[in-house]
C-alpha cells in the first residue's frame, strides 16, 4: 500500500530525507520514531505530494505520488497533529463537507454512524466544531478517514497533547482501521503508543532510518534504549 | 466540488455573518449615496426651475403689455424697454437655456458641480463669455460627492478586498489547507470556486440592495429599465475584475498580511494613481492657455474694436448689405453698432478660443484613450455616461446652447439693424430649445472590463499550472 524506494529530499546542502525505504502493507500500522527534524513529517509531506522528492519514488496503492497526485489522494486520509477543520460548523457538516469534496456523498444518517464509528459522543454532532476538544476534532479526521473508505493512513504526530484517555481511544481507533485492513504510517514521538498500536517501528535520525523492528521482536524498554542510543543520547546520564 | 462549495460556503458566510453584514452596509452605502445624489439633482432642477418660474412671470408681464399696446393702449413702461423693440425681447427676455436632469442623474455627480445647467443667450451677448462654470465648495472638489459612482468606484472594491484578499491564505495559517489538500482536489480550482461563489453571493447582494434602494427613491423603472441594466452591468463586471484580482492575489501571494498589502496596492494603482497620473500627462502634453492672459486679449480686442464702432458698422453693412435700409437719413443706434462690433470681434477671437478648446479636446481626447489603464476609470467614466453627468453631455449642453444663442441673435438681428418693430404674432415663432442627451452606450466598456479580467484570469491560470499545486499548499 506505501512503498518508499531511495526516497530523498534535500534543500540545498541540507537532507531532510535520505534514500528511504520503506514499505507498509494492507492492515499494518507503521511507526517512525524519532526525534524533530529527523524526516518523519517530510516523509509524509512527500507521500501527500504537498512536496516533491528530490530523488527516489513514492508510491500509494502502487500509483507514484507525484505523477497521479490527484488518484493516490483517493485512497489515502491524513490527520495533522492539529486537525484544524471549520469551526463555524458541526461534525456533520465538517464531515459532510470533506467527504462530499472527495466525491462521497452521504446522508445525515451515514454520516451520524461514521461519527459513531470514529468514537464521537452522539451529543458533540450538532455541536460547532470550534467547542470541541482535541480528542474531538481528531476523531472527526478518523470519520473522516472512514468516509473516504481510505486505503492508507498518514498520520502526523496525532496523539500529541492528547490526554491519556484519548490518546488510548484513538489508539483503539487505529486498530480497528488496522482490521479492516488500512494502511497506516504514523510520525510520532509517543514511545508508548508506538509499541501499543504498531505492527513495525522505525527510528528516523537525520532523514536515514536508523532501526526497524516488528513490534513483536522488541519489549518497550529495549526500544526506548535503541532511541535513546540512536538519538546519541546517554543513558547513564539520563 | 463544486456542490459542496456551494452549500458550505454558503452556510459559512452566513454562519460569520459575512452577507447579513455586506447586505446592510451595501444597503447603507447604496442608501446615503443615492440620498446624496437625489438631493444634488433636487437642488439642480430646483435652480432651472426657479430660473423658468422667473422667466414666466416676466414673460406674462410683457404679453400683457403686447395686448395693451396692440389694442392702442398707453402703457407705464419706458419706451425703452416697451416689448415691441426687438431689444426689449432678445435682451431683457431671454429663453431658459437648460439641461435638465435625467432620471438617473442622482447616479453620479460627475461634472455637475463644475458647470451650470443653464443659462439665458441674450442678443447682444457675447458667447465666449458666458458662464457655463458653477460655483462650488473647494473641500467638495477636493473629496468628491458621496453619490453611487463614488461608492462604486471606491468603496466597492474595499469591500471586495476585505471579503476575497486571504481565501487561500486564511487556510494555510489556520492549518485547514493540508486537511483540504489531502483530498483529491485540484487547489488552484478550489480557490476559483470558492472566490466564484463570494462574487456569486456579493453581486446577489448589490442586486438586491441597490433594487430596494431605487424603490426607495422611487425610481421609475419602467421608463429607465435600460440605465438600470447598463448601471447593474458595469457594476458587476467592475465586481468581477476585483474578484479577478483578489484570485490572482491569492494564487501568487501566500500570507493574508501580504494579500491585504497587495491588493490595496492595487486599489491604491487603479483608483487613486492612474487617474491623477493620466491627468498630469495629459496637462503636461496640452497645457491650456493661461484663461487670464485669454481674457486679457480678449479685453484689447474689444477696446480696440469699440474705439472704430463707427468703421466697424459700415464695413459690416457692406458685408451685409441685407442689413441695410434705403433710408439715408436713418440714424444707427447703439446696438447696431455693438452688435457689428461683436462680430468682428468674434472672428478675431475665434483663434484664441479654438486654441483653447483644441488644448482641452486633445486633453479629452487622451483621458478617453487612457481610460482603459484603469478599471476605474472606465466605470467612472460610464456611470457619467448613464448619469448625462459626464464631460462629454455639458460639451454637448454647450455646443447646444452655443447654436442656440446665434439663433437667438439671428432671429433678432434683421429687426434690429432694420429697426423694425418686434410684434406679438412674432413671438410664436421665437427659437425654442430643448435639450436633448445623445444616446448612450456602456455596454463596449463592459464587455472590455470582462476581457481585461479574463485576461488577467488566463494569466494566472497559464502562469500558475497544475503542477505548480505543491506550491500553492507549502
Amino acid at each position: 500500500m506505501i512503498f518508499t524506494n531511495n526516497l530523498t529530499k534535500s534543500y540545498g546542502n541540507l537532507t531532510a530525507l535520505d534514500n528511504l525505504n520503506l514499505e507498509v502493507k494492507e492492515g499494518e500500522i507503521y511507526c517512525l520514531l524519532g526525534a524533530n527534524g529527523a524526516g518523519k513529517t517530510t516523509t509524509i509531506n512527500l507521500l501527500l505530494g504537498f512536496m516533491k522528492p528530490t530523488s527516489g519514488n513514492a508510491f500509494i496503492n502502487q500509483l507514484d505520488v507525484v505523477e497521479h497526485s490527484k488518484q493516490t489522494k483517493q485512497y489515502l486520509a491524513y490527520i495533522p497533529e492539529n486537525l484544524m477543520l471549520y469551526p463555524s460548523l458541526n461534525a456533520i457538516e465538517n464531515l459532510d463537507y470533506f467527504s462530499g469534496i472527495a466525491n462521497k456523498n452521504f446522508n445525515k444518517k451515514t454520516l451520524e454512524s461514521i461519527l459513531t464509528e470514529a468514537g464521537l459522543q452522539a451529543s458533540a454532532f450538532y455541536k460547532p466544531v470550534s467547542k470541541y476538544s482535541k480528542g474531538m476534532r481528531q476523531k472527526v479526521g478518523v470519520a473522516i478517514a472512514l468516509a473516504k473508505d481510505a486505503k492508507v493512513l498518514l498520520l502526523d504526530e496525532p496523539t500529541s497533547g492528547l490526554d491519556p484517555k484519548a490518546s488510548f481511544e484513538f489508539g483503539r481507533l487505529l486498530q480497528k482501521l488496522r482490521q479492516k485492513g488500512v494502511a497506516t504510517l504514523m510520525a510520532t514521538h509517543d514511545l508508548f503508543r508506538a509499541k501499543e498500536v504498531a505492527t513495525t517501528i522505525g527510528i528516523m535520525k537525520d532523514g536515514q532510518l536508523k532501526q526497524q523492528w516488528s513490534v513483536d521482536d522488541i519489549t518497550l524498554s529495549d526500544l526506548e534504549k535503541n532511541y535513546l542510543e540512536t538519538m546519541s543520547y546517554n543513558t547513564i546520564e539520563l | 466540488m463544486l456542490k459542496y462549495n456551494f452549500k458550505y460556503e454558503w452556510l459559512l458566510l452566513i454562519r460569520k455573518r459575512w452577507i447579513q453584514v455586506l447586505t446592510i452596509l451595501l444597503f447603507i452605502l447604496f442608501g446615503f449615496a443615492v440620498y446624496n445624489g437625489t438631493q444634488k439633482v433636487d437642488a439642480r432642477n430646483a435652480s432651472i426651475s426657479s430660473a423658468i418660474n422667473e422667466f414666466k412671470m416676466e414673460e406674462k408681464k410683457m404679453l400683457v403689455q403686447f395686448d395693451s399696446i396692440e389694442k392702442g393702449f398707453k402703457v407705464n413702461t419706458s419706451s425703452w424697454l416697451l416689448p415691441t423693440r426687438p431689444i426689449v425681447i432678445g435682451n431683457l427676455h431671454p429663453r431658459v437655456v437648460n439641461m435638465p436632469a435625467k432620471s438617473t442623474a442622482f447616479i453620479s455627480t460627475g461634472q455637475s458641480d463644475m458647470f451650470a445647467h443653464y443659462v439665458q443667450p441674450i442678443v447682444t451677448g457675447d458667447d465666449s463669455t458666458m458662464n457655463f462654470k458653477e460655483m462650488t465648495s473647494p473641500v467638495q472638489l477636493l473629496f468628491g460627492s458621496f453619490d453611487l459612482t463614488f461608492v462604486t468606484v471606491y468603496l466597492l472594491p474595499l469591500l471586495i478586498i476585505a471579503f476575497s484578499f486571504n481565501i487561500l491564505a486564511s487556510e494555510r495559517e489556520s492549518g485547514s489547507l493540508k486537511l483540504l489538500a489531502s483530498q483529491p482536489i485540484n487547489i488552484r480550482t478550489w480557490v476559483l470556486q470558492k472566490l466564484g461563489l463570494r462574487f456569486f453571493w456579493l453581486v446577489i447582494a448589490i442586486i438586491i440592495t441597490l433594487s430596494l434602494v431605487f424603490i426607495v427613491f422611487g425610481f421609475d423603472f419602467k421608463t429607465s429599465l435600460t440605465s438600470f441594466m447598463a448601471l447593474l452591468s458595469i457594476i458587476i463586471t467592475y465586481t468581477l475584475f476585483w474578484f479577478v484580482l483578489a484570485f490572482a492575489t491569492n494564487i501568487w501571494i501566500k500570507s493574508s498580511a501580504k494579500n491585504a498589502i497587495t491588493l490595496i496596492g492595487f486599489w491604491i494603482l487603479f483608483v487613486l494613481l492612474s487617474p491623477s497620473l493620466i491627468n498630469q500627462i495629459s496637462n503636461t502634453l496640452y497645457p491650456i492657455p493661461s484663461r487670464i492672459l485669454m481674457l486679457n486679449e480678449m479685453r484689447s480686442i474689444k477696446a480696440e474694436a469699440t474705439k472704430k464702432q463707427d468703421e466697424i458698422l459700415d464695413n459690416f453693412l457692406r458685408d451685409h448689405p441685407e442689413y441695410a435700409t434705403n433710408d439715408s437719413t436713418q440714424v444707427r443706434g447703439f446696438y447696431q453698432k455693438y452688435m457689428a462690433t461683436q462680430q468682428l470681434i468674434q472672428d478675431e477671437l475665434k483663434p484664441l478660443l479654438s486654441e483653447f478648446d483644441s488644448q482641452i479636446n486633445n486633453q479629452h481626447k487622451l483621458v478617453n484613450a487612457s481610460i482603459w489603464l484603469s478599471p476605474a476609470l472606465i466605470v467612472q467614466n460610464s456611470l457619467n455616461r448613464i448619469a448625462g453627468t459626464s464631460t462629454e453631455d455639458y460639451q454637448d449642453f454647450k455646443r447646444q446652447s452655443l447654436t442656440f444663442s446665434k439663433e437667438w441673435r439671428n432671429f433678432f438681428k434683421p429687426m434690429m439693424f432694420k429697426d423694425e418693430k418686434f410684434k406679438k404674432s412674432d413671438y410664436k415663432n421665437l427659437p425654442k430649445f430643448e435639450f436633448s442627451y445623445a444616446n448612450v452606450n456602456t455596454y463596449g466598456k463592459t464587455l472590455g472590463l470582462v476581457i481585461l479580467s479574463s485576461l488577467i484570469l488566463f494569466l494566472v491560470l497559464v502562469l500558475k499550472p497544475r503542477k505548480n499545486q505543491i506550491e500553492l499548499i507549502s
